[in-house]
């Protein structure tokens, strides 16, 4: 298999910790990596280095076997790049900052762009500043997509898509990857990951923690518990419950992080008065915490 | 406070950029005035006779001279005069600033969603405005008074300080004509295009008045209140005119303040939609979107019009002073005729070829500022990153900025010396079109050399671009000006850029313009030398 990005101690050291550091990360050719990391974990400047916008400290990075430092037009001209902050376009029209992007590229196909803003829903004869958020970010989207690239980076790009267009974006991401591409893109929502990668890296204070299928991923998805009793906790039975962790009880309420199936845990309620149960997935921080303390 | 204290932060380069304007243009007027007057009352009363007359053929520029033989009126004149219009403009920069710049950063959403009354929001930026203006007046005030003491002719502070507060009273309206236009239109832009039409129509039915019996709506404009204070002139304060132009300031904040509580944020009091109604899906067809270098002359093509006219309009208002003020400054009588000879200025073509280009270079340098200011705001909002994701080298981002520049200037060089030529013509001024055409190229050397100067600066340090780049030009406008007045050594004289460019139409030199394209050469490679080793959008 051929490897589309390849990191090798990558390093961005701003001083104070801030950054990310010795960044060992290998992304294959045609598949879907998730960068998943809480804010301020180092996402958007792992991007900015692969888009050769900013210098690495140390270490190095190449795509499709060109260094992303040195050689860094030669590698744009098989990538399209969704930014995590949306630029400015001020009173241009999306159909001119499409013509202008286009004009840099060389290489898009005008109805191919015709048929990403129809299947985002997006109007390019509207002037930029009169975009809402979600549609600048559709905008965003078509550019990076146009020119049909090879490697796709995109940082946060479901940012401000309501429902319906997110689903509208994993369909375009899973056919950008039927189509050989390879995707790259960063977030900090566990769920949204799941809809289109292959796999998963986490990333925490700027330092990658791990890099997972999505099957190893689920096998340490896990839930924030809380179960409320209306007379005695069964204390014992649920510290006995496989995966069930971090347990605390405070009067009749208990609270725990629980990993894998239910049914255990379900069990070891039974007969007991229950008032209330809930379940959330928990935050990635809190996933963190659980795992990686 | 927090609110007043960021109104404060966001004045600070406006207030060194004025302030030093102001001081500068008193300091060397005051020093100059012993040199061009001369110290016999018999060559003063001269002088003051001659620039009398001359000035009544400059009322569109400068107000009706009075006393011109003493440093006083000769400050009240010369120094004093055009500084209105800076800070004019300044406030009217601020003022779209607060009123439709935040607002389109997202600023404005940001403060009213912490609970900030949209009212409370714009007097915390009128008050620092006003502070700021205040203070870059109080140092012009002092150092005014400083140089009239340096020169020997001292003139008493209060007086100086009554033309510093009709300035602020000036300054306060054309920030309340910058707040209240702000409301009507829906961007930073269409606010400054608006709002500067609007002060230039203001200063010139004023300017308009300054001959005659002024029509009565021609007594609201602030700039006809401000003209009506002349206190350097002894005359003192006119309170009725300087409480007017108070008024005028206090009724347009008013009425900023009930518009933008009435409209929506980021819409105007008169709403307006560009959707041509049916959704478009491709992208535009314009050929010039797609090519380098004429993509963002496309994108600038109202600002190079604006320019183009803005400056051909100057030309034929110069070239029609030019037989008068030749006249006047090289008769035998005048004691301007040895600082004219000085400068190489002998006949009706040598004016051209002198003030106008030199005028010409002061401009061109304006519109060299604001370019650099684009690039580094390229920079802020995210352009440049979104250009550097294309497979753009950014020696070409470089190549291609500094040439749009150039090609710019060139259009509009083009056409305003067109324009020049022909007024020149119909004037009956005989002028070498050969040379005429040699001088106009030329000027792209100084355009070249600021431009790359500034594009290192801008690589270098994005937020001090601006205002070192408008240090360097106003440097080199000084330098050019008074070097021939004080028979300033070579070495200092070549420290402005516009007396590098030399007088074309006399003589061409070549050193000079070599040295403005080393400059140009050397500043590329170091911006794009800049260029390759900073981070973008970190």
């Amino acid at each position: 298999m051929t490897e589309a990005i390849v990191t090798t101690g990558l390093t961005k050291d701003y001083g104070s910790g801030r950054g990310i550091f010795g960044l060992d990360l290998t992304v294959n050719d045609g598949e879907v990596l998730g960068y998943l990391g809480p804010n301020g974990a180092g996402k958007t400047t792992t991007i900015r280095l692969l888009m050769g916008l900013i210098h690495p400290t140390r270490g190095s990075g190449r795509i499709f076997g060109r260094d992303v430092d040195k050689d860094a037009v030669a590698v744009k001209r098989r990538v399209g790049y969704c930014p995590g902050e949306l630029p400015q376009f001020g009173g241009w029209r999306g159909t001119e900052i499409v013509a202008y992007v286009a004009g840099l590229r060389g290489d898009v196909d005008d109805a191919y762009v015709g048929t990403l803003a129809q299947r985002l829903d997006l109007d390019l004869g509207r002037k930029y500043r009169e975009y809402s958020h979600g549609n600048k970010q559709k905008l965003a989207l078509v550019l990076a997509f146009m020119a049909r690239p090879r490697l796709l980076i995109l940082d946060e790009p479901t940012s401000g898509l309501d429902p319906l267009h997110q689903q509208a974006f994993y369909a375009l991401v899973r056919d950008a990857r039927d189509g050989g591409a390879t995707v790259f893109l960063s977030s900090h929502v566990l769920s949204e990951v799941e809809h289109v990668c292959d796999r998963v890296g986490i990333v925490r204070q700027g330092k990658l923690i791990t890099v997972s299928t999505l099957d190893e991923l689920v096998g340490m998805r896990s839930y924030r518990v809380e179960i409320d009793f209306a007379d005695t906790v069964p204390t014992d039975r649920l510290r006995a419950v496989p995966g069930f962790e971090h347990m605390k009880v405070e009067d009749h309420r208990v609270t725990g992080m629980l990993r894998g199936n239910f049914e255990p845990l379900m069990a070891a309620v039974a007969g007991h008065r229950v008032k209330g149960f809930t379940s959330r997935e928990p935050s990635l921080e809190e996933i963190f915490l659980t795992y990686y303390k | 406070m927090t609110l007043l204290r960021l109104a404060l932060r966001l004045q600070i380069v406006g207030l060194i950029a004025t302030a030093g304007i102001g001081s500068i243009s008193s300091l060397v007027n005051a020093l100059g005035f012993a040199q061009i007057v001369g110290d016999s009352p018999t060559d003063r009363m001269v002088f003051a006779a001659q620039m009398e007359t001359l000035g009544k053929q400059l009322i569109y520029l400068l107000p009706v001279p009075s006393h011109l033989d003493t440093l006083a009126g000769y400050l009240q004149w010369r120094a004093f005069g055009t500084l209105g219009l800076v800070y004019a403009f300044w406030a009217l920069i601020t003022a779209t600033g607060a009123a439709r710049g935040d607002e389109e950063r997202g600023h404005v959403d940001m403060w009213l969603s912490a609970g900030v009354s949209r009212a409370r929001y714009l007097a915390a930026r009128v008050v620092g405005f006003s502070i700021a203006a205040a203070a870059s007046l109080a140092l012009v005030v002092i150092l005014t008074f400083l140089a009239a003491q340096i020169a020997k002719e001292p003139i008493p502070l209060d007086w100086i300080a009554a033309e510093g507060l009709s300035l602020f009273a000036l300054a306060l309206a054309s920030y309340g004509v910058g707040l209240a236009v702000a409301q009507l239109v829906s961007t930073r832009r269409g606010a400054m295009g608006v709002g500067g039409v609007v002060l230039v129509a203001l200063y010139a039915v004023a300017a308009s008045a300054r001959v005659g019996e002024p029509l009565p709506l021609v007594r609201l404009s602030p700039f006809w209140l401000h003209d009506q204070n002349r206190p350097l002139l002894g005359g003192g304060l006119d309170v009725t005119a300087t409480l007017a132009m108070l008024a005028v300031a206090a009724v347009l904040v008013v009425l900023a303040v009930i518009g933008f509580v009435q409209r929506d944020l980021g819409g105007a009091i008169v709403g307006s939609r560009s959707s041509t109604g049916h959704p478009a899906t491709l992208p535009s067809r314009n050929p010039l979107l797609r090519s380098p270098v004429l993509a963002p002359l496309w994108q600038q093509r109202v600002w190079l019009i604006g320019w183009t006219i803005g400056i051909t309009l100057l030309a034929v208002y110069v070239v029609s002073l030019a037989k008068t003020m030749v006249d006047t400054f090289m008769s035998e009588s005048s004691v301007m005729r040895v600082y004219f000879e000085r400068i190489g200025l002998v006949g009706y073509s040598s004016f051209i070829g002198i003030i106008w280009f030199s005028i010409l270079s002061l401009i061109l340098s304006i519109y060299v500022v604001a370019q650099v200011a684009a690039w580094s705001a390229d920079d802020a909002e995210g352009r440049l990153e979104t250009i550097l994701s294309a497979p753009v080298s950014r020696t070409r981002i470089v190549l291609e900025r500094l040439a749009v520049l150039l090609l710019g200037c060139a259009l509009v060089l083009a056409l305003a010396s067109v324009a020049t030529y022909a007024a020149s013509t119909a004037q009956s001024i005989d002028i070498d079109a050969q040379r005429f055409g040699l001088g106009t190229v030329l000027i792209l050397a100084v355009v070249f050399a600021l431009g790359a100067v500034g594009h290192l600066v801008a690589s270098w340090r994005p937020r001090v671009g601006v205002l070192a780049l408008s240090a360097v030009a106003v440097w080199s406008y000084f330098i050019q000006q008074f070097a021939p007045l004080f028979d300033w050594p070579d070495a200092v004289k070549n420290t402005s850029l516009y007396a590098l460019y030399g007088t074309p139409m006399t003589e061409v030199n070549w050193p000079g313009i070599a040295t403005l394209v080393g400059i140009g050469i050397v500043g590329t490679m170091a911006s794009l030398r800049a260029m390759q080793t900073r981070d973008v959008g970190a």
